[in-house]
């Protein structure tokens, strides 16, 4: 019998479908997913085909490894997200970013640091937004061109502009702080 | 090397998650998740943590022709769920695919008496360096044995699986020893035939249910030598 999947309204219930195989859930889930995944892609890849294909060898992978999905991860979009990005630092690594950047409409732009203000706490989630604000800028706008834009040390180095040495220490320590205040 | 220290691992997994990593670095890390618990742990807090912030890119509807083209790639690719999911652990990539092609054209060109007629690679899921690598001899034997440093965690083993082809179950063929390395006298016939191997983490005397209960952490097809 195949299940209802028009019922199943959270990211986790759909990719538990998927696990035993219902093919529908998986077109929900693309549905319900697909528009924040190629968001993210295209932030990253900053070209449409690139992050279309980007969204495409996701949702194969989903269908193919839904079983790595497991009992010790809370939360299903955190999941999926982490599939897109790493997905897309691949292409990003290998293709370097100079070939990336002909569309000038998808911008280089810097991401300003006062960005995290305008975003209010309930999407950023509180205690993420009070440590990244207790970071230096430095280190906060590193965390943020990495996470966000895909952005390497050297390509964070260019946009700043500051020395490569220097944005690696910041990334390390905003990391490092970051740990700290979030279990605290 | 993978560190032991908390701050330092934490480090380590937040600049992956990050993606600020080095290349080289970076499959460092994807071939010790498997086995790694501490830092499976670390980069999954990191992926939970840093997640709000991909709220960041604006979401946008990708093209029309993404969904389609998805659903055509499908169409040949194995269904989710059958082993929990067969599909999963056939997911080898060119890379190791290649790697696998070249262990067995020098396999093949050795000594005939001692020419295993089948070779798999294994790896972890996502990366592509060779964790195990499994040899099949003439003689109706096999062995594996760990190309990296592998352990399972604190009183826990690994388990090896085969699947035959066509079989819908993965069927036990041991617990391989902490040394790493596996000597098989015989191995079922249909393995001959191809086939996939897997290895998973179970209690210290193995699965309890003939069905691999923990996570499958190593992947690898059997590829013909000869």
């Amino acid at each position: 019998m195949e299940e209802n999947v028009v019922a199943l309204s959270s990211p986790r219930e759909l990719i538990e479908a998927v696990q035993r195989g219902s093919r529908p859930a998986l077109k929900r889930l693309y549905e319900l997913e697909s528009p924040r995944l190629y968001g993210i892609a295209l932030r990253m890849l900053r070209r449409p085909d690139l992050a279309a294909d980007t969204v495409q060898d996701v949702f194969v992978q989903i269908w193919q490894r839904a079983q790595s999905f497991s009992a010790e991860r809370g939360n299903a979009e955190a999941w999926l997200t982490s599939i897109v990005r790493y997905r897309a630092i691949d292409q990003l690594r290998k293709r370097g970013r100079e070939t990336l950047s002909d569309d000038p409409t998808l911008g280089d732009r810097a991401e300003e640091p006062d960005i995290l203000e305008r975003l209010d706490d309930r999407r950023l989630g509180a205690s993420l937004k009070r440590c990244l604000d207790g970071l230096d800028e430095n280190q906060r706008r590193c965390v943020v061109l990495a996470f966000v834009d895909g952005l390497s040390h050297s390509d964070i180095a260019a946009r700043l502009p500051a020395p490569l040495g220097s944005v690696k220490s910041w990334v390390r320590r905003g990391l490092i702080s970051l740990r700290s205040c979030l279990q605290a | 090397m993978i560190p032991s220290d908390t701050e330092e691992l934490q480090a380590l997994a937040g600049e992956y998650v990050l993606g600020t990593l080095e290349p080289e670095a970076a499959r460092e890390v994807e071939a010790a998740l498997g086995a790694n618990a501490p830092l499976r742990a670390a980069v999954i807090f990191w992926e939970e943590r840093l997640y709000p912030l991909s709220s960041l890119a604006a979401a946008a509807p990708p093209p029309a022709e993404t969904w389609p083209n998805i659903e055509a790639r499908l169409g040949t690719a194995p269904r989710a769920g059958v082993w929990r999911s067969l599909g999963f652990w056939r997911g080898a990539t060119a890379a190791a695919a290649a790697i696998a092609a070249c262990l067995a054209l020098y396999i093949a060109l050795a000594p005939a008496p001692t020419a295993p007629s089948f070779v798999a690679i294994l790896r972890a899921p996502q990366q592509e360096r060779a964790a195990w690598v499994a040899t099949a001899n003439r003689g109706g034997g096999m062995l594996i044995r760990a190309v990296a440093t592998n352990s399972a965690p604190a009183d826990r083993a690994f388990e090896l699986w085969a699947i035959a082809p066509g079989a819908s179950q993965p069927r036990s063929l041991g617990l391989i020893p902490p040394d790493g390395r596996l000597e098989l006298g015989i191995i079922p016939a249909a393995l001959r035939e191809g086939g996939a191997l897997a290895i998973s983490i179970e209690p210290k005397g193995g699965s309890p249910t003939g069905q691999p209960t923990g996570p499958v952490v190593f992947t690898g097809e059997l590829v013909r030598s000869n």
